[in-house]
Parts: structure tokens; C-alpha cells; sequence
């Protein structure tokens, strides 16, 4: 079948009106932040000009530098956590059947429905108690927990994907189990694992009521923080605020492009494979 | 569950028919997974049961700024639950603005993910990676500075929606502010949740429909099936639990969407016409300090999301025999 010309002026117009309506915002974000004029820019779909000003301000008077170092320090502890022990758990599920195997995952799914709302009311007079609200370890380690549901379920796709020939192979050549699982399952999940550390990233690295929450003092703000004490004290200062927002917005959208592929087939696996 | 049964039946056998060696094997077949779990089962238990559980016990309390200084118990039984049920304003807008806002969300991300989805499967490579890069950005743009574009964009004095709508004589502009109507409130944070999350819908169904047989749709064409009714009677059975998994996961993200309606202005207690359970809860604990109240509020919203789960689940369950 060819494709008729109606077909693909069809498809044509189509693909273009995804890709204005998914890139607007970025697009207005950029624009805005290097646009001298950003507050009085109106409906102009071009920038007025070129600086890098609202930049130098936002990191000179808005301590930005901090905030997205403290971002990162979250992100790496959340990945770093979340990433041994969902890997542990989506062996276990995706490679042992045993009593309970279904309700672990019944389990797993039904967790990720939990508001965060009803947990940041708990947490916070349990870490009031502790002393540990201003705290960026207390932080990672909330994070930990809604990182992982959605990690198992990730993983546990990428390791059915394994077959279970290659491992036993490596049993019949009297390779150990702790053995095999370093250097036969691990090197060929590594790939998942990468996407899942890099969803488990952007997930800290996005999070905004908790933080919000439990962080007191300037120096421990996260970015999404940091943007929001931002904003209330310049509204509608538009460059300078969409400068902040670019700055947090762009490392997460290397990352995610570059992993894009082998999430959505993650994905997609955790929903089909068993 | 072929070879679930298998195990269990072999487990059934008499033990002296197993020599202490393939006991001891057995054994450690049995408590591996159980080893591998534990960190993550600890890890939602400790963070996620355990607060869940402390949410309902402060629910039937008296528990303010008082009680969580010195860590009393002020039980009032359910008071705070006849309070928020006894009022209009749950009945007349949370609710609604909970339930029918994320009922547009789901429905629009579904239908736009879904389309977008089939429009990947006919483009070609270099076109599809494109695509599929740009909306990846629309997925991974945090909730935070991806609410502070929107609003942006639809800023009463400035902003490009305005301008542009007021160029055309639309809307005058002296006289528009969509963020003090609740309507067009929700109408802006539905645009930025669409947005946000269709990706994820895109991606999961694209990759599920990579997995049917050429074959099927060629054989519908044989047999005369226009692209609806092939899409109807091939591609929905033949993906369903693809498309169970990202209703459930929409439902679940979209009843309890905060971030995009808290940081819109007016969003974070001040114009109460606009709050959904979620903010509704947050704003009576952390800016009236009613600790108690708030938590029955995030009490009832688990429950709604808890039977939206339960129903789903089961469903999904029916579907496919196994998960």
C-alpha cells in the first residue's frame, strides 16, 4: 500500500501540530530567559533581543548555584538508594515464583496511589520529631520510597527480558548465584538500570511538596524550591523567573532524551511481561 | 501459573523423600526472594504503610499546632470526618472540581497519548525519533517550572494568550484574568497536565503496539476492515493490558494532582473556589495548622483513590490470567 499525497499532507500537518503544541513551552521558557524585554515581550512569538542578564541574576542574587547543587546531591542519594533496592526486588519478582509473588505486585501497583498528600502530614511530625526536617538526607531518603514502586515495576520488565537460558548456562558452569547475578544478569540489565537511576533522578530532582514542606533555611532549598521563594518575591518579573525555570528545566531534558528509548520499552514490558 | 502450581505441588511431597541436601536447596530457593525483597519491603513500609496508618490515627484527632509541639493526644473521635462531610462546600466544590478535572485530564491524555501513538507507527525512523525526542521534552519538564511557563503564557498583563486573543478581538485584555474563574482555572491546569503527561501515555501505547503482529493488520485489510474498525475489533483487545496499566496510572496521578494547581495564582488557599481534595488537605494542615482536619481530608482522598485502584486492578486481573 502507498501511501496517497491527502494521506501524507495528513500525517504531515498533523506531526506539525504535535511538535508546536509540545515545544511551546519550552520554546516560550528559553526565549523569555534570554529575552531583555521578557516581562513586556506580549504576544511576540520572537525575542526582542539576546543577554544572558536574567542568568547572571538569578545565579548572582537568586543563589541558584546552591540550589541546583543541592538538587543534585537529593538526586545522586535517591539514585544510589533506589537503585540497588529495586534492582534486588525486581530479580526477585521477575525470576522467582513464589507464595505471595502476585500479591507483592498487587502490592507494588497499589502503592503508587497513595497521595502524597496524605503522607507529607505524617512525615512531617515524624521528622519534626527527629530533627531531621531540614535535612537533605531526610529528604532522600522520603524520596527513596516514591521512587521505588515505579522502579520495580520498571526493572522488573528489563529483567524478565534476560533470558533464563544464559543464567542457566552460568549455573552449569558452576558460576555461584551472588556470581551470577554480578557478572551475567547485572551487565545485561545495566541498561535498564541506567533509565531506571535516570527516572528515579528526575524524579527527586522534580519534587516540590516535600521539599517545599520540610526545608527551613535558604541554603538547604532544592531548585523547585528556590524557583517558587523566587517567584514570590519577583512576580512577574518574567526573564529573571523563566531563566531559573530554564536552568532547572535542562539538565532533565538531556537526561531524558537520551534515555528516552529504553524507558518507553521498559514500560511497556513491566505492562505486558510477567 | 503452570509452574506456580508445580512448585507448590512439589513442596507437597513427604519430606523424606528429599535427601538434606536438596532440602537445604529447597529452603534457600524458598527464602532468596524473600532476601531480595526485604530492603524494599522495609524501605514502603517504614515510609509509606507507617505514615499511611499515622495519617488515619491523627485523623480522629484534635491534632494542631499544640499537639504536635508537645506530641499529646486530643482524640475527638469523628468529628473532623462529620465536619467535612456536613459541609457544602466538599459536595459542591472539591468534589466536583476533584473528580471532573481529572476526569478531563485522563480522557484527554488517553485520546491525545493514543493518537499520537498510531501517528509514530506510520512515520518514518528519522521523523518518529524527532517526535518522539520533542515530546519526551513535554514529559520531562518538571511540574514546577513547567506551571510557572503556562501561567506564563496566559498572564493577565502581559501574557502571549492574552495578547494574541486580544489582537484578533477576542478578549479584551483590560478585562481578562482566567485565573480568577474557576472554569477557566481548570481549564488552563488541564492544558498544562495534558501536556505534562501524554508523553507517557504516547511511548507506553507506541511500544505496545510494536509488539502486534503485522499479519493481524493485513488480514483485517483483506477482510475489508476500514482503519476504525481495525483499530476497534485488532489493536485494543490485542494491547488491553497496555491500555489498563496507563488509564489506572492516569486516574491514580490525576486525582491527586497538586503541584499544578497549588502554584497557580490564587491556587494555594486564596481563592477557594478552586481547590481539589489534594490542596484542600495541604492547605487546612500547613497554613491553618489543622493537622487533624487535614489529615481526614487526605484520608478520604486515599479511600477514593484506593477504590478507583481496587476496581481497576480486578479488571486488570480478569483480563490477563497472570501479572
Amino acid at each position: 500500500m502507498r501511501p496517497t499525497l491527502a494521506h501524507r499532507s495528513g500525517t504531515a500537518l498533523a506531526v506539525t501540530a504535535l511538535l508546536a503544541f509540545t515545544i511551546l513551552p519550552v520554546y516560550w521558557m528559553v526565549t523569555s530567559a534570554l529575552d531583555p524585554q521578557a516581562g513586556a515581550r506580549g504576544g511576540s512569538f520572537l525575542p526582542s533581543g539576546f543577554t544572558l542578564d536574567h542568568f547572571r541574576f538569578v545565579f548572582d542574587e537568586g543563589g541558584f548555584g546552591r540550589f541546583l547543587a543541592n538538587s543534585a546531591l537529593v538526586g545522586l542519594g535517591t539514585i544510589l538508594l533506589a537503585g540497588l533496592l529495586s534492582l534486588l526486588a525486581a530479580v526477585a519478582v521477575a525470576r522467582f515464583t513464589f507464595r505471595f509473588r502476585t500479591a507483592v505486585l498487587v502490592m507494588v501497583l497499589i502503592v503508587q496511589m497513595v497521595p502524597l498528600e496524605a503522607l507529607v502530614i505524617p512525615l512531617f511530625v515524624q521528622m519534626r520529631h527527629l530533627e531531621m526536617l531540614n535535612s537533605l538526607l531526610g529528604l532522600t531518603v522520603v524520596y527513596l520510597a516514591f521512587s521505588l514502586p515505579f522502579a520495580i515495576w520498571m526493572l522488573r520488565g528489563f529483567v524478565a527480558a534476560v533470558p533464563k537460558e544464559v543464567e542457566e548456562a552460568a549455573y552449569l558452569d558452576g558460576c555461584s548465584w551472588p556470581r551470577m547475578f554480578r557478572s551475567v544478569l547485572l551487565p545485561l540489565v545495566a541498561p535498564g538500570l541506567v533509565a531506571t537511576s535516570i527516572f528515579s533522578f528526575i524524579v527527586a530532582w522534580n519534587e516540590f511538596i516535600f521539599a517545599f514542606t520540610f526545608l527551613q533555611d535558604e541554603s538547604k532549598y532544592t531548585a523547585a524550591v528556590g524557583l517558587h521563594r523566587f517567584f514570590g518575591q519577583h512576580t512577574n518579573d518574567w526573564g529573571p523567573v523563566m531563566a531559573g525555570s530554564t536552568l532547572i528545566t535542562l539538565p532533565v531534558l538531556v537526561f531524558f532524551v537520551l534515555v528516552q528509548r529504553r524507558l518507553s520499552s521498559g514500560l511497556a514490558a513491566g505492562a505486558v511481561k510477567g | 501459573m503452570a509452574t506456580e502450581t508445580r512448585v507448590r505441588a512439589a513442596s507437597e511431597r513427604p519430606a523424606p523423600a528429599l535427601s538434606p541436601a536438596a532440602r537445604q536447596a529447597r529452603r534457600r530457593r524458598t527464602i532468596r526472594p524473600w532476601l531480595l525483597l526485604t530492603p524494599a519491603l522495609l524501605a514502603v513500609a517504614g515510609l509509606l504503610m507507617w505514615p499511611l496508618a499515622r495519617v488515619v490515627w491523627m485523623s480522629l484527632q484534635d491534632y494542631g499546632l499544640r499537639q504536635i509541639v508537645s506530641g499529646e493526644t486530643n482524640y475527638n473521635g469523628l468529628a473532623n470526618y462529620r465536619e467535612i462531610l456536613g459541609q457544602s462546600y466538599l459536595w459542591t466544590t472539591v468534589l466536583p472540581n476533584t473528580v471532573l478535572f481529572a476526569f478531563a485530564c485522563v480522557s484527554l491524555t488517553v485520546i491525545l497519548g493514543t493518537l499520537v501513538a498510531l501517528l509514530l507507527q506510520r512515520l518514518g525512523n528519522t521523523s518518529r525519533m524527532i517526535c518522539a525526542s520533542v515530546i519526551m521534552m513535554a514529559w520531562a519538564m518538571p511540574a514546577v517550572t513547567g506551571t510557572y511557563v503556562w501561567i506564563w503564557l496566559f498572564d493577565p498583563l502581559n501574557g502571549a494568550v492574552v495578547h494574541t486573543l486580544g489582537g484578533l478581538g477576542i478578549v479584551d485584555p483590560n478585562d481578562t484574568n482566567w485565573f480568577t474563574d474557576r472554569l477557566s482555572f481548570y481549564a488552563i491546569a488541564t492544558l498544562n497536565v495534558v501536556h505534562h503527561s501524554f508523553p507517557f501515555v504516547a511511548v507506553t501505547v507506541f511500544a505496545g503496539l510494536l509488539t502486534i503482529p503485522r499479519e493481524l493488520h493485513e488480514a483485517g485489510i483483506v477482510d475489508g476492515a476500514n482503519a476504525w474498525q481495525r483499530f476497534w475489533t485488532i489493536t485494543v483487545p490485542s494491547i488491553k493490558p497496555v491500555f489498563m496499566v496507563v488509564i489506572i496510572l492516569s486516574t491514580i496521578w490525576d486525582f491527586k494532582v497538586f503541584v499544578q494547581l497549588y502554584l497557580m495564582p490564587g491556587g494555594s488557599g486564596v481563592n477557594r473556589d478552586v481547590l481539589n481534595l489534594g490542596v484542600w488537605s495541604y492547605v487546612e494542615s500547613f497554613a491553618q495548622r489543622q493537622y487533624g482536619m487535614g489529615s481526614a481530608i487526605a484520608v478520604l482522598l486515599t479511600l477514593l483513590l484506593l477504590g478507583i485502584t481496587v476496581v481497576y486492578i480486578r479488571t486488570l486481573f480478569r483480563e490477563s490470567e497472570e501479572l
